[in-house]
């Protein structure tokens, strides 16, 4: 396992769980660039301006569904709108304590989202997901 | 004079004399408007959404009334349809009432009995039909909120303690003291958060079920608890909080609602603080004068962003990431106000503050 080979993206407007991810994702010695937003338009206008980490590694994206202003489904359409070469760079886990069928079932319709994700992240899913990456 | 309870109806025949003579019969029992034609009918219903019965006569020259209350049946279905004709045309009658276009149907030549009595009934009918739809239109706006209740819930009670479950695994795993304390301290937050949301789904709760309990109100005495326990928070975050009560006039009115009303207000306003400015003010104003209290709730925080204004008394709306809101609280002083028979008005600049202004009748 290399150290460092992926950049990170956590989305999510409990500045508790930024920190629970964050800090479980840096446990894992996977991360390269670790970023959080509690405001999704912000991670949006981080991805698309050219302010992002100049290291070519791939970006793993955590995003949370209910947010105030704009909700998960409302980042990752927007997101879907991007070209392709950006969102080519981008691996986006929708991570949720929804237990509603319909988010899950609506999470599975967007073919840019790899997996939906329960809370609370923990090291053990964390290292399975970046397994299947590898 | 018209009275309002007079039934309105609409009669509609291609000879002037039956109008005439049905007016002339039954002006003083009902409302009676009368049409000569179906065109002049459809302008009458179009005009008076109130009518409850339209009598119709089968035979006339443009369009028969079995025709004419088959065209307004999708456009206007309330109105009770009964259908004036000879023996002679009873098959396209049996017809138009098996399908439902016809509630009763009256023999020429009628009888003053014959008309009173369709239109009673029609009217019976009428009433009952209506209250269903009321019914029902209260039951699918129920059904509603209570889908999005039920979702909102289970996010902001389980979001809350999955974030407390992934705080004590991060915990258990870590040796370093102050890692262990700041993660506490994040942990005690969102207890809060967890305690806040029940404290306003009970709120919610005793707006929605609760009888109005009137008795007399004594501001000063009722801001005084509040004054306690804002004023510590206020020290702890350097906010200045004012409070100002002028009541000269006997107020009455639900203190469990005022109270939900002014907590609610005065609690975001101790919220959404803009952290990092020198000067942070709460202003609480009531005024009790001629026989209105006027509540005033100021801070000089956040602020809304013009586009969410409107939005902000909706259930579980928040215009902010900040993490404090639960998007319920508005709605519960909105939902109090409702049956406090009062109004609000808000006036709030981004990055300024905001000043909510409250007025409530007394009972």
């Amino acid at each position: 396992m290399t150290p460092g080979n992926l950049n990170f993206i956590v989305i999510d407007d409990s500045k508790l769980d930024c920190f629970i991810a964050e800090k479980i994702i840096r446990n894992t010695g996977r991360g390269a660039v670790v970023k959080s937003f509690i405001m999704a338009p912000e991670a949006l206008e981080y991805i698309t301006g050219n302010n992002g980490p100049d290291n070519n590694l791939k970006t793993v994206m955590l995003v949370d569904i209910q947010m105030p202003i704009m909700n998960g489904f409302e980042f990752i359409e927007a997101f879907e709108k991007l070209p392709q070469p950006i969102r080519d760079n981008y691996i986006i886990y929708v991570l949720s304590s929804s237990i509603n069928e319909n988010d899950i079932s609506r999470v599975r319709y967007h073919t840019s989202v790899k997996q939906f994700l329960n809370k609370p992240l923990t090291s053990n899913t964390l290292s399975t997901i970046l397994e299947l990456i590898d | 004079m018209e009275k309002p309870e007079r039934i309105r109806v609409l009669y509609i025949d291609d000879e002037i004399n039956n109008l005439n003579g049905f007016k002339a019969s039954f002006r003083l029992d009902y409302n009676v408007m009368i049409a000569s034609d179906t065109a002049d009918a459809m302008v009458m219903l179009e005009k008076h959404p109130d009518i409850r019965v339209i009598l119709c006569d089968q035979r006339m020259p443009t369009q028969t009334g079995v025709q004419f209350f088959e065209q307004i049946r999708s456009q206007h279905p309330l109105p009770i349809r009964v259908l004036i004709t000879g023996y002679t045309d009873i098959e396209s009658v049996i017809d138009s009432i098996n399908k439902g276009n016809i509630f009763r149907y009256i023999k020429k030549p009628w009888t003053d009995t014959d008309v009173k009595s369709a239109i009673e009934e029609s009217n019976k009918f009428y009433i009952a039909n209506s209250l269903l739809t009321l019914k029902n239109e209260e039951l699918e706006k129920a059904y509603l909120e209570l889908d999005k209740f039920a979702y909102s819930v289970t996010h902001d009670m389980r979001g809350p303690l999955m974030s407390l479950l992934g705080a004590i695994d991060i915990s258990k795993n870590s040796d370093n003291i102050s890692e262990i304390k700041d993660t506490l301290g994040m942990m005690e937050k969102s207890v809060q958060k967890l305690d806040d949301f029940i404290k306003s789904i009970h709120e919610y709760y005793s707006l929605k079920r609760g009888q109005l309990q009137i008795s007399e109100i004594n501001f000063k005495e009722m801001v005084s608890d509040l004054y306690d326990l804002y004023g510590i928070a206020g020290k702890l975050e350097h906010i200045n909080f004012t409070v100002n009560v002028v009541q000269n006039d006997p107020f009455r009115s639900d203190a469990v609602f005022l109270k939900i009303i002014l907590n609610n207000l005065v609690a975001n306003a101790f919220k959404f603080q803009r952290h990092d400015i020198v000067g942070k003010i709460v202003d609480l104003n009531i005024t009790v004068h001629k026989g209105n209290v006027e509540l005033i709730v100021r801070d000089n925080g956040i602020g809304i962003q013009n586009e969410y204004v409107n939005d902000i008394f909706k259930m579980f709306f928040r215009a902010t990431s900040s993490e404090i809101g639960s998007g319920f609280g508005l709605y519960n002083v909105k939902d109090a106000l409702t049956k406090l028979n009062g109004e609000i008005f808000v006036t709030s600049t981004l990055n300024e503050g905001t000043t909510f202004k409250v007025i409530i009748p007394s009972k």
